[in-house]
């Protein structure tokens, strides 16, 4: 049971704290209410019970022996007049003998019980209202009397309520007081977490640089410092692995191209008809080699844990669409493909390398995807403040229910044709992702083959974080300049 | 044509060097920075293929050298990394062009062709395209001796597109290439010359449209 609400709503704290103090502190100040009050009280009590015993010493000072010996009270009238004068409550009296009968007074007023002091006082109800009374005992030859003065709380009840709302408006006040000063307490103890919370909140996702310890509190120092070290180790990795990549791809590519260029001059060497059939398979499967070396450790290196270490800096995509448009005229030609560009203006922060391979890869399915005699256009620029780039083909098209899965690495789609290492959608959706960019797969205009977009984020927004935001993959293509 | 070629891989050295004797070329191939220097002091050379990644000094830090010492050889770098700032870095350096492993055979002697040609244009008039011999001092050009006719803007064009084999320039480039201070001439212009150009080169070179950047001339060895 004590699980659910805990799940629902985060430890604070800040609320631990506050609750832990608040508690205490109004248990203090009610005391402190109560004992106010019951201080203010007691005087009030005492001298109002008093003039009530002056009273009954009064009344019992008129009793006196008749003729008789019975006892009687010789109060003249004014006296009781006087007696029972009070501006807000009733005075009440009753003279009774030991048998309890009445001798003078209100009959029926209730007695003070005897008590171990002589008048004794009590709390009762009267014709049905609260009183406070006394009663006076006093031995006679006639025996004991009983006479008891009482009289309504009317102004007992006054002053007590005074008081109580007076010291009640002083404590509440004080807690007010008290509480503001724990809040503050509180929020002022909790900054410097507050500050470290903050730190970590605006660093980049790819900032590993360590926290600074000196503004750091003593208590969170030991996690600032595990935290540090955490940054340090993911650092080292993210670069160990990225030298790792860049070495494997160095060490692999020299030995490709030999092998590649060897083979390819063998081929041509028509003296050695005989292994020219041989050789041109090789080079075919060299060429294979080399691509998918190529894609593989491209894909690895636009990994994100491979890019924690990437800068990303101002790239020029009407440089990368020129770069890929000039690299493959040779190629698209061979193809029967009109190969085209329409450039304007767009940057974007990114890797420049990623992006060229990344679009390559795009223009290189476009390129083997297109029937001879159609365009295959690469365009870049800007939409509503988001830039993008753009390979349209007029090929086969991809069924959209291939669309999402021909993203996937190593899945190649039903209508591809030639030896491809199924990397390069792969690679295009890793870029993507590193840049924040999202990738719109569609018809290609004219209803026909396909158009693949990537979107990126509006300049004006923040730049993208890395392994916050995933590429993601939309088939609607509702947005298209 | 002296080429001399520093790479210290022995499977890929020693393709380029026969590459580059198969395209007519006297080429050497030495492994280190050091026999270079020591090559290059002995003889001269028309063309210089470095690998970046060297043992000891690497190809950077010998191509700063030479341009340091004056040597104005036209150099292309090879490099197995892929990194663009590389590419600005050798280009920066004085490096000439820029090729990434791995390389296709045609692609290398093309760039090599061109290479030679860009330095042959400054020191000598006279300069060959495939089967094109161009005389820049007379503005003319022949194929197999046939002198071609060409008109001043056709001949502009070539000119242009020439010098920038293997690139593709841009009509704009094209345009202001013709363009006289007295005449507004429209863009469809390029392409009717450039219409007219290939009819008259025929087989001797191949002009490539490639919509929305250009027109880039190629041989027709490295077209095919």
């Amino acid at each position: 049971m004590r699980s659910a609400p805990q799940s629902e709503r985060p430890r604070s704290i800040r609320r631990r704290l506050f609750a832990l103090l608040l508690l205490p502190s109004v248990l203090v100040l009610a005391a402190g209410t109560l004992s106010d009050y019951f201080t203010a009280v007691t005087p009030f009590r005492e001298a109002y019970d008093q003039s009530l015993i002056d009273g009954a010493l009064a009344v019992a000072a008129n009793v006196h022996m008749d003729a008789n010996g019975e006892p009687k009270l010789t109060l003249p009238p004014e006296a009781v007049a006087i007696l029972r004068a009070d501006s807000s409550d009733t005075i009440y009296f009753r003279v009774s003998d030991s048998t309890g009968a009445l001798i003078a007074g209100d009959a029926n007023l209730p007695e003070a019980p005897r008590s171990h002091t002589n008048p004794s006082r009590a709390d009762a109800r009267f014709l049905d209202e609260p009183i406070r009374v006394v009663s006076y005992r006093t031995y006679t030859n006639a025996g004991m009397l009983t006479i008891s003065v009482a009289e309504t709380t009317h102004k007992r009840d006054g002053v007590r309520t005074n008081i109580l709302s007076s010291s009640l408006a002083v404590d509440l006040m004080e807690l007010g007081i008290v509480l503001a000063v724990i809040a503050i307490g509180v929020r002022l103890a909790l900054a410097p977490l507050r500050e470290v919370r903050e730190q970590i909140a605006q660093r980049s996702a790819r900032d590993l640089a360590p926290l600074p310890l000196e503004r750091v509190p003593v208590e969170i120092r030991s996690i600032v410092e595990t935290l540090n070290r955490l940054f340090n180790t993911v650092s080292e990795s993210a670069t160990a692995q990225r030298r790792f990549l860049e070495s494997a791809a160095h060490q692999l590519r020299t030995p490709l191209t030999g092998i590649q260029a060897q083979l390819e001059l063998m081929a041509a060497d028509e003296a050695d008809a005989s292994k020219q059939q041989r050789l041109a398979l090789m080079l075919e499967a060299a060429r294979r080699l080399a691509h998918t070396t190529q894609q593989l450790l491209t894909l690895a290196r636009s990994d994100e844990a491979a890019n924690l270490r990437w800068e990303l800096v101002d790239v020029n995509l009407a440089v990368i669409v020129e770069n890929i448009v000039a690299d493959r005229v040779v190629t698209a030609d061979r193809a029967g493909v009109d190969l085209g560009a329409e450039i304007r203006p767009a940057a974007v922060k990114g890797v420049g390398w990623l992006l060229n391979e990344a679009v390559g890869n795009l223009a290189n399915n476009a390129i083997a995807h297109a029937p001879a005699g159609t365009q295959v256009t690469v365009r870049c620029g800007v939409h509503q403040g988001a830039a993008f780039v753009e390979v349209t083909d007029s090929g086969g098209g991809i069924p959209p229910e291939e669309r999402e899965r021909v993203f996937e690495r190593f899945v190649r789609g039903s209508n591809a044709r030639g030896t491809g290492s199924g990397l390069g959608l792969a690679i295009v959706r890793e870029v993507a992702q590193l840049h924040g960019a999202t990738i719109d797969m569609d018809r290609g205009p004219n209803g026909e083959g396909t158009s693949v977009t990537l979107w990126f984020p509006v300049v004006s927004a923040p730049p993208p974080r890395a392994y916050a935001s995933t590429a993601s993959i939309s088939f609607a293509g509702a947005r298209r300049p | 044509m002296r080429a001399l070629v520093v790479e210290d891989d022995p499977l890929v050295g020693d393709a380029v060097r026969r590459a580059l004797t198969a395209g007519g070329y006297a080429a050497d191939h030495v492994a280190s920075a050091e026999a270079a220097k020591s090559a290059l002091h002995a003889e001269d050379f028309d063309l210089l293929i470095v690998d970046i990644g060297l043992p000891k000094e690497d190809g950077m830090q010998l191509v700063r050298g030479l341009r340091a010492r004056g040597k104005v050889v036209p150099v292309l770098m090879l490099t197995a990394r892929d990194g663009l700032s590389d590419r600005v870095t050798a280009l920066d350096l004085g490096a000439d062009d820029y090729l990434t492993k791995p390389f296709q055979v045609p692609e290398l002697l093309a760039r090599c062709r061109a290479l030679i040609r860009r330095a042959n244009s400054i020191a000598s008039p006279l300069i060959t395209f495939g089967g094109l011999r161009f005389d820049l001092a007379h503005k003319e050009a022949s194929v197999g001796g046939q002198k071609l006719e060409l008109t001043h803007r056709e001949w502009s064009i070539l000119e242009c597109l020439v010098l920038n084999a293997g690139h593709i320039v841009s009509k704009e480039k094209l345009l202001s290439s013709i363009a006289n201070w007295n005449e507004d001439i429209s863009p469809n212009a390029v392409e009717v010359y450039v219409s007219r150009l290939r009819t008259k080169l025929g087989q001797a070179a191949l002009i490539r449209a490639v919509r929305g950047m250009g027109y880039r001339i190629d041989e027709i060895s490295t077209a095919k």
